[in-house]
């Protein structure tokens, strides 16, 4: 909402005018943000009004005249060389820059010879000053201008003004015209408010037509009121009433229609007039659409309406869109002389549901869609033909027709004292409260534990004891109200730990760092993972309204936004990322729910993956590659950080579409598979923009047990023993499978299995390889003698070479 | 020769001969071969008359003692020529050092931990809730029905005609106090989403909430909250001011500015010369919002905040444009 400092001003009676940065300090303490100050007339400087009093032609070119100008009665003149075809005869006023003078687009004027002739300075046009297009001629002020010469031209323009731009909270309407800020200046700044005029008396002619107003629903409109204006002359706007319309953003069009715009920035009432000779039947009704009927607006646009929307007929016509916009049939033209003028209130809803549904959003619509108070049609009406009458040569024709079934009685709202002071933390009283919502207009009875109060007919927003208890914080300064901190009267209670940020700390705790991505992408990001139609994830929850195609799909896997972030990095010349993502995925919930809804929410597991590319860090030259047991590692350490000391088993596999098929283990828990490591699918990094190998892991974090407490085991105090043995086996034999078959012997006394060797060779045999396997083994009871040991090793050996099959060498 | 002058020759042959080894190995061999020639010589001892044996007992021992303090002697000079050795090494310690695993928390991370730290001191545990809501625990049961101008202040992501992408963090407010009694006292950060995307604005980001429910809770006590989380979080002892505003769901209602970290409050280009900077919502708990969650409005009264953690990490750590948070840019990820 954009308002004038002037206009504002002249609404309010201040015991001292303040300066506008008062203003706008003020009117920000009291609710109402100021979002930005322009000053009108900050485009130019150094022009100022001067009088022709002289001119003739120059004497080397026929378009070009010598003006003589005055800035001071009586004072010597200057001669100003001008291209203009409009300079006036002495006597009227002109704007000069002057020497010095600075321009829209940062000119500076310099005498400079025309002709011959060195002009100090020029007569400015209005293209000039940055205020149209207009170049035909230069700026010539009214006959009737009252400025003093030689003051600065934007006293003359109406621009020595600032316009302050109101972010108007959603729930007030009330501000969405200069009175009703001019309402809020004066409550914080304990001034008075000064209505605008409104007297008719002397533009008043008795008789004349009737018009009959039937409004269908109170609901949907609680007050209509129409009025005829007759004899009016259409013309343009005096420069006053264009300058301060230019100032708050709209376009001057004609007196009339200026008029209506004119009155809605000062009172917050759009009001519309109709060519009064356009209406036939002398009724005006206010009913619904239908469904399917089509109306042409004044844009010319036909549009196709429904039932919710509003229509201001004559008679069984539609002659205007209620709130939203008029009918191009009964618009204000040229020729117009008499004009019905429509005041009214419609129900906020309605005008907001039409606005959106046909994107008409316009000032009325807007002031319409916040609520505008009934109580304010009549005023409006009154100052709109009074300033008809005065601008356009108007008579006001009889009376207000006035219908105005939804008139509400006045709200009582009762206020408890202690209520107050317990919800705002501050010891006021009735006195302090009543003195506050006395300065915005409310009535206020009672000085005791509590108060009647009654809000002015324009603050619907204003309807329950806590909407007062805000009204009197805010005006006695929510500066005032202490800083306490709340008594705990509970112990807080027990929260589980967070899966995801054990996840995250552990994984940057081994080296990795953290990425937070978007939990939506494109669809095609989406797919690139190659997922099987039978993969819940293969079926992204799709966003309705996305602003651009990254935001299509809800992602499903963290993967393709990290492996979008590598690439992203190549490119500007980062190969070596190390990064890791642990965060919500979106899942459609249970199987075959339609694609159009999703009738029940989402599941959001939490997921954790990393990708790897590029070398490890190196202390000096490369240090190596990331590998597949880099991603193992690295998702040994995010369960463990969730589960704690848990086993986790690895699986060789070929099902995962987006890992290389030779290059994938499968990570399981307790018997459940929690998620994948290994190489990405090369056709898959290609299809996200990346070069060279990623391996990555990618874990549902929520398939984890949450770790219990570690519980300490027993330090060992026998010393253990440690056997070797060498296998000569198949190639195709995993070591996992190894360490299977010396689980599955069952001997208590092994403590620890590693490999130490992994080696192979073609000489060792076609498809064989050779491995050096360490046993530990130890008593929690005793030292083992060495019989103890090799028996039970003998016994390791005799399984692993039976059922791997492999050699012992 | 006598025994006594067998001894003196194999103590003075030993001790040279030890002195003189070539290896510690060597020292050893000649250490073992004296041991067992003074062995030898000891066995013809027991030939003497009983009336010499003590004496020549103590010379036998003196040839022992000179015997092993030579071997400990070639020891402890190899020793000590090995500890010079070692002493005499020189690295070149200005050589860079060996990556140690060094990740990094992302900073929205780390802001956000920081932040549910500082607040449990004042006793908020942690709430979260779904990033995929209905239209009713996001809008109507905060006093936000469907054509409530209100909407318009915050462009939704539809997923279908009941289900959004969570404006704000807000309905998480909604569950506790549907699920759990008063005295509540939570925070609740998380990612929200809207259609805005400029430098200041990210289609997602991320936002903590606070809500106090309880008997006796005030505006007042919404400041005091608030000013410990920013002097805490800033390390600094910056004010918070309170500027009425208006939410559906607060009433009173307010818009938090804090005292710009950057100038103190003097005026800078970061507050654009104000002195004070925004950085949330915040208010009374509406009797509206109590009446969706069937908490008795009469009975309590709560708090609620709402506050941008991007906007608390750019202030704190300049990060300039929204969009670094989220692109994975290692050269961002690797600062904080
Ligand atoms: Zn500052």
């Amino acid at each position: 909402m954009k308002v004038l400092w002037s206009w504002l001003l002249e609404l309010c009676d201040l015991d001292r005018q303040p300066t506008v940065e008062e203003g706008a300090k003020a009117l920000t303490r009291g609710g109402l943000e100021i979002e930005g100050m322009t000053n009108l007339g900050g485009g130019f400087s150094g022009v100022v009004v001067a009088e022709v009093v002289g001119k003739q032609p120059h004497p080397q070119a026929d378009k070009l005249t010598l003006v003589d100008v005055i800035t001071e009665k009586g004072g010597a003149a200057t001669q100003v060389v001008c291209g203009a075809p409009n300079v006036p005869e002495p006597g009227r006023k002109v704007l000069w820059a002057q020497i010095g003078a600075t321009l829209p687009g940062g000119l500076t004027l310099a005498a400079k010879p025309v002709k011959g002739i060195v002009s100090p300075g020029m007569l400015c046009a209005e293209d000039e000053l940055g205020l149209g297009t207009d170049h035909a001629g230069i700026i010539v002020l009214p006959e009737d201008d009252r400025t003093a010469l030689g003051a600065p031209a934007q006293q003359a323009l109406g621009l020595d003004d600032w316009m302050l731009e109101i972010n108007a909270p959603a729930n007030r309407g009330d501000v969405l015209g200069h009175l009703g800020v001019a309402r809020e200046l004066c409550a914080v700044l304990r001034g008075k408010l000064v209505p605008p005029d409104l007297d008719l008396a002397e533009y008043v002619d008795r008789g004349g037509p009737a018009v009959e107003i039937a409004i269908a629903n109170s609901e949907s409109c609680p007050r209509y009121s129409a009025r005829f204006l007759t004899g009016i002359r259409i013309g343009p706007s005096p420069a006053r009433i264009a300058q301060r319309l230019k100032g708050v953003g709209v376009r001057p069009i004609s007196n009339i229609v200026d008029v209506t715009n004119y009155v809605m920035f000062e009172l917050g009432q759009p009001l519309h007039a109709f060519d009064a000779d356009t209406l036939t039947t002398g009724v005006v009704r206010i009913s619904h659409a239908s469904d399917g009927e089509r109306f042409v607006t004044l844009d010319g646009v036909e549009r196709s309406l429904v039932k919710g929307d509003l229509m201001i007929r004559d008679g069984q016509t539609g002659i205007a869109l209620a709130g939203v916009m008029g009918g191009r049939d009964t618009e204000v033209t040229d020729k117009t002389t008499r004009v019905l003028l429509e005041s009214a209130s419609f129900a906020p809803v309605l005008i907001r549901r039409t606005a959106r549904r046909l994107a008409l959003h316009s000032e009325a619509s807007l002031r319409f869609g916040r609520g505008v108070d009934p109580e304010l049609a009549a005023m409006a009406s009154a100052r709109a033909a009074r300033l008809m009458c005065q601008l356009g040569g108007a008579r006001v024709q009889g009376e207000l027709f006035d219908a105005y079934p939804g008139k509400q009685s006045p709200v009582s709202i009762s206020v408890r004292m202690p209520r107050v002071r317990m919800v705002a933390g501050v010891p006021l009283d009735a006195a302090t409260c009543s003195d506050a919502l006395s300065r915005l207009q409310f009535t206020v009875t009672g000085t005791g534990d509590v108060l009647d109060v009654t809000p002015p007919s324009a603050r619907a927003d204003v309807s329950r004891e806590v909407d007062v208890i805000e009204e009197v914080l805010r005006i006695v300064g929510y500066e005032h109200v202490p800083s306490t901190v709340p008594v705990l009267r509970q112990p807080p209670g027990v929260r589980p730990r967070d899966r995801g940020d054990a996840a995250r700390i552990a994984l940057a705790a081994a080296g990795l760092s953290e990425a937070i991505t978007y939990g939506f992408q494109s669809a095609e990001r989406g797919a690139a993972l190659g997922l099987a139609g039978s993969d819940r994830r293969s079926q992204p929850i799709t966003v309705k309204n996305p602003m651009s195609q990254d935001q299509a799909v809800m992602r499903t896997s963290l993967l393709p936004n990290l492996l979008a972030a590598v690439a992203r990095n190549a490119s500007h010349g980062r190969h070596d990322v190390s990064i890791a993502e642990v965060g919500n995925v979106f899942l459609r919930r249970g199987e075959g729910v339609a694609e159009r809804e999703i009738h029940q929410l989402a599941d959001e597991p939490i997921w954790a993956a990393c990708v790897l590319a590029g070398d490890r860090p190196a202390q000096l030259g490369p240090s190596g590659a990331w590998d597949v047991f880099d991603a193992k590692s690295f998702a040994q350490v995010a369960i463990r950080a969730v589960a704690g000391d848990v086993e986790i088993k690895t699986r060789a596999t070929q099902s995962v579409p987006y890992l290389h098929p030779g290059v994938a283990g499968e990570l399981s828990v307790g018997g459940n598979v929690v998620g994948w490591f290994g190489e990405v699918h090369p056709a898959v990094r290609k299809r996200l923009g990346v070069e060279a190998r990623v391996f990555a892991f990618d874990l549902d974090l929520t398939k984890l047990p949450l770790a219990e407490p570690a519980q300490m085991r027993a330090i060992p105090r026998f010393p253990g023993s440690a056997r070797d043995v060498s296998l000569l086996l198949a190639e195709s034999i995993p070591a996992g499978r190894v360490e299977e078959v010396i689980a599955a012997v069952g001997e208590k006394l092994v403590t620890a299995v590693r490999l130490l060797e992994d080696y192979r060779d073609a000489k060792l045999g076609d498809g064989m390889k050779s491995m050096l396997w360490s046993i530990l083994y130890r008593s929690p009871e005793r030292t083992l003698t060495d019989a103890e040991v090799d028996k039970a090793h003998e016994g390791i050996v005799a399984r692993l070479v039976e059922n791997l099959p492999a050699h012992r060498r | 020769m006598d025994l006594s002058a067998q001894l003196d020759a194999i103590e003075t042959e030993a001790t040279a001969a030890i002195a003189a080894a070539a290896s510690e190995q060597d020292a050893r061999a000649l250490h073992a071969k004296y041991k067992s020639e003074l062995a030898t010589a000891m066995k013809a001892m027991g030939k003497l008359p009983p009336g010499e044996r003590p004496a020549m007992g103590q010379r036998a021992n003196k040839a022992k003692d000179a015997l092993e303090k030579a071997f400990e002697g070639y020891l402890g000079g190899l020793r000590e020529a090995a500890e010079a050795a070692d002493l005499a090494r020189v690295v070149d310690v200005t050589l860079p050092a060996r990556p140690a695993p060094r990740g990094h928390l992302h900073l929205l991370t780390q802001v956000r931990l920081e932040a549910v730290q500082i607040f449990s001191e004042l006793g908020f545990v942690v709430a979260d809730g779904p990033q995929i809501e209905t239209d009713w625990h996001t809008f109507e049961a905060l006093a936000i029905p469907r054509d409530h101008p209100a909407r318009d202040m915050q462009d939704t992501f539809y997923l279908s005609d009941e289900i959004v992408l969570r404006t704000h963090t807000s309905p998480v407010q909604v569950r506790t106090m549907l699920t759990q009694a008063p005295p509540i006292r939570i925070v609740a950060p998380g990612h929200v989403y809207r259609r805005d995307d400029d430098p200041t604005h990210s289609p997602m980001f991320t936002q903590i909430e606070g809500l106090a429910v309880d008997e006796g809770i005030s505006f007042a006590d919404l400041k005091g909250v608030l000013i410990h989380f920013v002097s805490r979080f800033f390390q600094k002892d910056l004010t918070v001011r309170l500027r009425p505003s208006y939410f559906p769901f607060v009433e009173p209602g307010a818009e938090v500015d804090m005292q710009c970290s950057f100038c103190g409050g003097s005026g800078c280009r970061l507050c654009k010369g104000t002195g004070w900077v925004e950085i949330g919502g915040a208010g009374v708990v509406d009797p509206d919002v109590f009446a969706h969650c069937k908490i008795d409005s009469e009975k309590y009264t709560g708090f609620a905040f709402g506050m941008g953690l991007e906007r608390m990490a750019m202030l704190r750590h300049g990060v300039n444009d929204i969009k670094f948070y989220y692109e994975g840019d290692v050269r961002f990820l690797e600062q904080f």
